[in-house]
Order: structure tokens, then C-alpha cells, then sequence
């Protein structure tokens, strides 16, 4: 049987979620003799191929990082989306409810061991959107696995599910938003 | 109550008329789930969680604030219940916060659970986010606007168990939120920071500086216990995490004396004390350091015989502060009279023990302190009269049974203090007699009651009519410096009330004046009696075991030792003060004393200036009796361990008898 192809990214995240995945321990064994891992952060491919599985961790907040997503989005047959950033927003959209210069300015010139601050603005620099947003307010997902990260033992039903040919639902006690 | 019949999902269950759709579906195992809904709150319906079919009923409604009739056909759980449930709980999580990552309730939210069973996985709608204040003014508790989800449990709890009705909705719509008063920081505004709302909310949005991040429920374990910090004795249920206290809640809200205070909630809590944890000895050059507890001992009981030998057993007075246990106060006791031998004992609140118990005996004597009334029964009276007294603050939940008493019996309160009072818009009536005229105004108020046309024409009414027979109603008012019509007023009020109860505290007891306790208790009996009973009255003491201290009779009735040492040729002062912060009542320690032990679990002042310092643990390291001030006795648990080394008051007591009869 053919491998399932799986790319995967991390946007505006802690790569929790990946660390997440990696304690699956042994069970990465069985999960690599079925999938082949294609773009993600580990392999650092930089190009998307078509694949069947696109694996999102982190949430969108700013345009290269939904441009990333959109892209995926464009070469996987089934979206999903892991932890809280991905799923709602997370700690990422804390900032969500300040204006995005207060943000700039708190971060940049306000803190208190900043010394003669300045916000960069260099050419290039992928701009901040206003809020930032879970990855379903930007595009159609198909599964979710929230958590903050999510349980190994989570992201591993979650997989098994789609290796099934099931899209997964994680049941109420493998819910975590923490 | 008639009896109802109805039928839920097919079946046919039993309800009482009266009943709610969703109390008849809770106590048939029918399980809805619910945000606004709080055991013993009325309910609004405010979460729609709970929404149900009801056959023919247009749309769904919720159960909580429908009243079940015979004969109703009701769905409680169908895809399409279910699917509305879900769908409140996603617009819930959109309108403002809900990112449990970095909320403090994350793990004990019921919000957070219902996402779970309802398997909310992502977040359909937009986010609104609104940016809205913190409010961390309050010394223990924080609420955090962005975490509310609006289900006014806090609000009804807040004014229908607690009373003080500090908090409500304000503003409007969108705009709706919880605010203190009229939109003030919790912290300035008429809170008593007893932490119910805290307790109630289902969410993160109260939160307690105290208990945030120190521990999750489900890795505590639970501890229930009796507070006896005030001497209410409400009933707690402790959390406690690797011997460290991370919360302290009501078992039950609803439940007599299970409100708390912020005293028993919170200040059990806070380390501000600095702790005795070693036992110190004063060195050559006068200052105090660690030494092993048994040598400390050793110490003080080779000097106190030596004392005692040379001066004589009335050389050596002790001091114990009814902050202590029974057990404490009982080993006092046999110490200082029986091993030292000595007559001189008082108590930090003797000077009240002396005023009650002698105010008592020229009433009625040998009535004793069983003539005071329990504090539930403020929760049935229709007149409550505080004098000299701020219970909100002294004695906050028998001052939330007097709040309450006022809003769902209608009661009249009628206040006479010539200082401010946390109830004044519970008051129907404030005097304000001159300092030091409250004993005529409380005779003038008697007077005036009976004047009114008392209906027992008792031997005990008559009595106090002819002890009054001088007092002109009118101008002894205007000498205590209260009109004569509001004192009619008042008169009026007493004389229609049904049952009426007096409650006083600090303000009379500071006078010292056994007169002022009989005048309450005359008083007493005549409002008393026009119900019929026996003078319903309840003194506010000033120590958590008063009540134990004062049952047992420890101090002195004739005089104050305390004040007296230098009178009684007092040489050395063995003092008591376990786990009690409060020592304003403490004479000088500086002279004519030669010897000085100080037994305590805090440093002080007091404990600065003794030769010897004993460790005490708190009461939340020992499980130990206490009195309530209306005079039951409840046994308290230990929370946690107090550290090594440190021994009860009674043990060591027992200890340095042990070695002084050797």
C-alpha cells in the first residue's frame, strides 16, 4: 500500500504541538512505516507537494502565515488542525483584543528593559493582521485536536482515525484546552 | 403539595407542584446541563443550557425557570437540544475570552467541562473581542470582565445568600456586565470580600489572589473543618496541596452558618504573620535565639518554681487569649491554678467576660450566658436591633443572617451606635445616642416600649417598669441626645414586631459597663416578650472562643488581672496567645516583671519582650474543640501539618508541669 502523504507546518505557535507528536514515543515507528513526511518544519522541505494530510499547528497572525496556510490548504485533501492556536486562537490571540500598534509599541519601546526602543519596520517583514485568528476563520478544516499542546496521546487517535479512513472526532474525555 | 404527574423523554416520573421543569428532571437522574442555575439560587435562566421540548410549547424553553404542570410531555435530549446546547456554549466562547491556555480556572471551569462533553472543538463564529477592564483593587479577590459570561450567579448569590447586594448588571445589551455598586472597583465599594461570588462563578472571571495557580482541585485533597476564627463557626471544606492550604470554600452556601467570611476564605491564607517556629530563649545580652524546644522548657519551668518558691504561687499571672482552643484554654487553666497554684488568670477579653456575665447576674441571677439566643434566629425575626455593633465587619456572616433578614422577612433594623455602620441602607432606623449615653438611651428606648402597652403583664415586665419608674421618655431622650421621635419611632417598631432580636457587640462591651448589659437585657425581655419567648438576644464577643474561655470560667470575675499586675505583685506573666494577632489588650510588659513567657504562634511585640518564647501552631495544624459565641461546641480538623518540631499548647503545658514536680 502506498504511503500517506503528510505535510506539515507551525504558524504562529510555540512548536508545542510537533513536541506533542514526538511523544508518541514508539509509536512513531508504526506511524512512519504508513506515512511519508513531506514539507514540515523537521524535514525543512521548503515545498508543498500535493499531499493527502495537512497538519496545521499555530494560529494566523500575519500575512505570510496565512499565505502558508492558504497554500496547504490548496495542496492536502484533509485539513487538521492541531492545538488551541490552530483550533481557536490560543495564547497567540492574546494581543487580539489591543489595537496591533499598542501591541507593537508595548512590545518594542514600552517594556522595561527596552532602552531607546524602536519598532522595525524593514521592507519584507510579513505585516500583522488586526486579530489574530484560528486557522478555520481563513480556511475550510476538516478535523481539529485541541490542547495546549494537545495529548500525545490525542494527536495519535487523531491519526490512527484518518489512517482508518475516518475523519476524527475526539471524544469528550481526550478533550483538552490546557 | 399536590402531587403532579408528567412524562420526560417517555417515561412517566413524579413532581411536586411548585416545582421546576428542571428540578423534577435533577431529581429523576435526568441529567441537563446548566451554567446559571446555582443550588439555592433563583433561577433566571440566563444560559439556555438547559432548554428543553415541551410538547405543545412553540419553541424550547429552559427548564430552570419553567414550572412543571400535570400532565406535561417533555424531551429533554434529541439532536436538535443537543445541537442548540451546543451552538449557546460556541457563542459563549466567541463573545469575550474563553482561551482556558491562560485562564486561571482552566481545569475547574464548567464552562470549560461543557465544551468538553459537547465536544467543542473549534470555534465556528467570529470573535468579538472586547478589551474590558481587571478589576485587582480588592485586597483577595480579582474579577476579570473578559472571563464573564454574564450567568449572574455571583449577583444572586451575592444578595440572596450573602445580603449585601454589592454586585449587579449594568449597562445594557452588548454592553452588559457585573459591576460593584454603581460601577465601582470591588475594593472601594460596600463588598465585604466574603468570596461567595468567588466560589459561585463558573468560570475564571472571580478569581482569589490567594488561591490562583497554587493547585487544581483533582490534585487536592479535601479537608472539612469548622473556622473558628469569629466564633459563627461556619463550616469549611479546605483544598490542600503538598501541606499547603490552596483554597478554602463553603461546603455548602445554602446550609446554616456555610456562608463565610473573608476572615475564615481568605486571611487563613495569607502569610502576613511572621511565624514562632522555634522555641527562643533570651541570651545574656537580651536577645532572643533559637533554642530546642525541650531545653526552652526545661528553662521555663526551672524558673517559674524558683519564683515560686521565692515569691509565693500569687507571684506568677497568666494570660491566655480566648483565641485558643478548649483544649489550650482547659491546660491553661489546670497550669496556672493547679501546677503554679496561682489565682491570678485572666483573659485578653476579660474586661467583656466581666461586663456580660455580671450584667447577666444583676438581671437574673445565675441566669448565666445560656440566657443569649442562637444566631439563626436573626434569620426568623421581623425586628432586628443592633446596638454597638458592626457585624458586616466584626462577625460578617451573622451580619449577612441580619442583611437577609432584612430583604426576604422585611424586618426593620434599627440601629443604635453612635459610630457608622456598614447597614445603612438596611436600616430603617438609626440612633445616635451620646457617647456614653448609651445605657439612658437603651432605658429611655425601654420605657417607651412599655409605654406602648406591653401585652405580658409578666412579673419580669413589671419588675423593669418599676426600675424605670424615674425615666421621662422625653426629656431623658433629648439627654442621651436622641429626638423624642425617633425614639417613639423605634418604640413603635419594637412594639409591633413579633419577634424581634438584639444584637451587640464591641461598641458596648468597650464601656465595661455591667449596667449597659442589663438595660439590653430588660430590653430583651420586654420586645421579647410581646412574642412570647424567652429575651432574644446575642452578644458579638471579641474572640473566636469567647464563648469556651468564658463557659469554663477562666478569668477573674472580681477584677482584671491583666491590668492590675503591679497591684498584685505579679513577678512573672505566663501568657497564652496561640494563634491570636490581635494583643492591643495586653498590658506593658516592661515593669516589675522578671520573667516573661510568651506561648504564640506569630511574633509580636509581645513576643519581643519575653524572656522565653513558645511555639503554638495555628488552628489549621491541629484538630481541636472550639465554643461558637452562641455556645456550641465544634470540633475543628487539622488542615495541615504544622512544622517539625512544634507541639500543641496543651503538650507543652503538660510538659513544663511535667518538670516542675519533679
Amino acid at each position: 500500500m502506498a504511503k500517506v502523504k503528510v505535510a506539515t507546518v507551525w504558524l504562529e505557535s510555540c512548536a508545542g504541538c510537533h513536541m506533542s507528536f514526538l511523544d508518541i514515543d514508539e509509536a512513531i515507528i508504526d506511524v512512519a512505516n504508513l506515512v511519508e513526511f513531506t514539507r514540515t518544519p523537521i524535514t525543512d522541505i521548503k515545498e508543498f507537494p500535493q499531499v493527502d494530510v495537512g497538519i496545521v499547528e499555530g494560529s494566523v497572525g500575519n500575512t505570510e502565515e496565512e499565505e502558508i496556510l492558504k497554500e496547504l490548504r490548496a495542496h492536502c485533501k484533509i485539513l487538521m488542525a492541531w492545538g488551541d492556536c490552530a483550533c481557536f486562537g490560543g495564547v497567540c490571540a492574546m494581543r487580539s483584543s489591543f489595537d496591533k500598534e499598542e501591541v507593537l509599541r508595548r512590545g518594542y519601546i514600552e517594556t522595561e528593559s527596552t532602552y531607546k526602543g524602536k519598532i522595525p519596520r524593514p521592507p519584507g517583514v510579513p505585516a500583522l493582521l488586526d486579530q489574530v485568528k484560528p486557522i478555520s476563520h481563513v480556511v475550510k478544516v476538516d478535523c481539529y485536536v485541541p490542547g495546549c499542546p494537545p495529548e500525545a496521546g490525542a494527536i495519535l487517535y487523531a491519526l490512527k482515525e484518518l489512517l482508518a479512513g475516518r475523519i476524527p472526532v475526539l471524544p469528550s474525555e481526550m478533550m483538552r484546552f490546557d | 403539595m399536590k402531587e403532579i404527574n408528567l412524562t420526560i423523554n417517555g417515561k412517566q416520573v413524579k413532581g411536586k407542584e411548585g416545582d421546576t421543569v428542571l428540578e423534577i428532571c435533577q431529581a429523576n437522574g435526568i441529567d441537563l446541563p446548566t451554567l446559571c442555575h446555582y443550588k439555592g439560587l433563583s433561577d433566571v435562566g440566563a444560559c439556555r443550557l438547559c432548554v428543553v421540548e415541551i410538547e405543545r410549547e412553540r419553541r424550547p424553553v429552559p427548564a430552570c425557570t419553567y414550572q412543571a404542570r400535570d400532565g406535561l410531555v417533555i424531551h429533554t435530549h434529541n439532536e436538535k437540544l443537543e445541537r442548540y446546547r451546543r451552538l449557546v456554549l460556541e457563542l459563549i466562547f466567541t463573545e469575550r475570552n474563553h482561551l482556558c491556555a491562560q485562564c486561571v480556572a482552566s481545569g475547574d471551569c464548567e464552562l470549560q467541562s461543557l465544551a468538553y462533553k459537547y465536544q467543542m472543538d473549534n470555534a465556528r463564529y467570529p470573535y468579538s473581542w472586547p478589551s474590558l477592564p481587571l478589576d485587582s483593587v480588592n485586597d483577595y479577590l480579582v474579577i476579570d470582565h473578559n472571563r464573564c459570561i454574564l450567568c449572574g450567579r455571583c449577583i444572586r448569590t451575592c444578595d440572596e445568600i450573602v445580603g449585601v447586594h454589592t454586585l449587579d448588571f449594568g449597562y445594557r445589551g452588548w454592553k452588559d456586565m457585573v459591576v460593584a455598586d454603581l460601577n465601582q472597583p470591588l475594593g472601594t465599594s460596600s463588598c465585604i470580600s466574603c468570596g461567595a461570588c468567588f466560589q459561585v462563578c463558573p468560570t475564571g472571571a472571580i478569581f482569589s489572589k490567594n488561591s490562583a495557580y497554587k493547585g487544581r482541585p483533582e490534585e487536592c485533597n479535601k479537608v472539612s473543618s469548622v473556622c473558628p476564627i469569629c466564633g459563627v463557626g461556619c463550616k469549611i471544606e479546605a483544598l490542600v496541596k503538598d501541606n499547603r492550604l490552596v483554597r478554602i470554600d463553603s461546603p455548602d452556601l445554602t446550609d446554616k452558618r456555610g456562608i463565610l467570611c473573608h476572615k475564615g476564605r481568605f486571611a487563613t491564607l495569607d502569610r502576613n504573620h511572621e511565624r514562632v517556629d522555634t522555641a527562643l530563649v533570651k541570651n545574656d545580652r537580651g536577645k532572643l535565639e533559637p533554642r530546642p524546644l525541650s531545653e526552652a522548657v526545661d528553662i521555663v519551668a526551672k524558673k517559674l518554681a524558683e519564683l515560686k518558691s521565692k515569691y509565693g504561687n500569687n507571684s506568677i499571672a497568666g494570660i491566655v487569649s480566648s483565641q485558643a482552643s478548649n483544649e489550650s484554654l482547659k491546660a491553661f487553666k489546670e497550669f496556672i491554678t493547679g501546677t503554679i497554684g496561682s489565682e491570678l488568670i485572666d483573659t485578653l477579653d476579660g474586661d467583656a467576660y466581666r461586663a456580660i456575665t455580671q450584667g447577666i447576674n444583676a438581671y437574673q441571677a445565675k441566669a448565666g450566658l445560656d440566657t443569649e439566643t442562637s444566631i439563626e434566629e436573626i434569620l426568623k425575626a421581623d425586628c432586628i436591633l443592633v446596638v454597638g455593633a458592626n457585624p458586616l465587619e466584626s462577625h460578617p456572616v451573622a451580619g449577612s443572617y441580619i442583611a437577609r433578614a432584612t430583604k426576604q422577612n422585611k424586618a426593620k433594623l434599627i440601629v443604635i451606635d453612635p459610630s457608622q455602620n456598614s447597614f445603612s441602607y438596611h436600616t430603617a432606623l438609626w440612633l445616635k445616642p451620646k457617647a456614653g449615653k448609651e445605657s439612658l438611651a437603651l432605658n429611655v428606648l425601654t420605657k417607651a416600649v412599655i409605654n406602648k402597652g406591653s401585652k405580658k403583664d409578666s412579673t419580669q415586665v413589671k419588675k423593669i417598669a418599676a426600675s424605670l419608674k424615674n425615666i421621662n421618655v422625653k426629656q431623658d431622650s433629648e439627654q442621651a441626645g436622641i429626638g423624642a421621635n425617633e425614639l417613639l419611632e423605634a418604640a413603635e417598631i419594637l412594639g409591633k414586631a413579633r419577634h424581634s432580636v438584639i444584637v451587640y457587640g464591641d461598641g458596648i462591651l468597650k464601656h465595661k459597663n455591667p449596667g449597659l448589659i442589663t438595660s439590653l437585657l430588660s430590653l430583651a425581655a420586654i420586645t421579647s416578650n410581646q412574642g412570647g419567648g424567652k429575651p432574644q438576644i446575642i452578644s458579638l464577643k471579641p474572640k473566636g472562643n469567647s464563648r469556651g474561655a468564658w463557659d469554663m470560667g477562666i478569668a477573674d470575675l472580681s477584677q482584671s488581672i491583666m491590668k492590675n499586675l503591679s497591684g498584685n505583685e505579679v513577678k512573672a506573666l505566663y501568657i497564652l496567645l496561640a494563634d491570636d494577632v490581635d494583643i492591643s489588650e495586653l498590658p506593658n510588659l516592661g515593669k516589675g516583671l522578671e520573667f516573661v513567657v510568651v506561648q504564640s504562634s506569630y511574633l509580636s511585640s509581645a513576643t519581643s519582650k519575653a524572656n522565653v518564647v513558645l511555639p503554638s501552631p495555628t488552628w489549621t495544624e491541629v484538630g481541636e474543640k472550639y465554643s461558637t459565641l452562641d455556645g456550641m461546641v465544634k470540633s475543628t480538623s487539622r488542615l495541615i501539618k504544622p512544622a517539625d518540631g512544634i507541639k500543641t499548647d496543651s503538650e507543652i503545658l503538660r510538659e513544663i508541669s511535667k518538670h516542675m514536680k519533679k
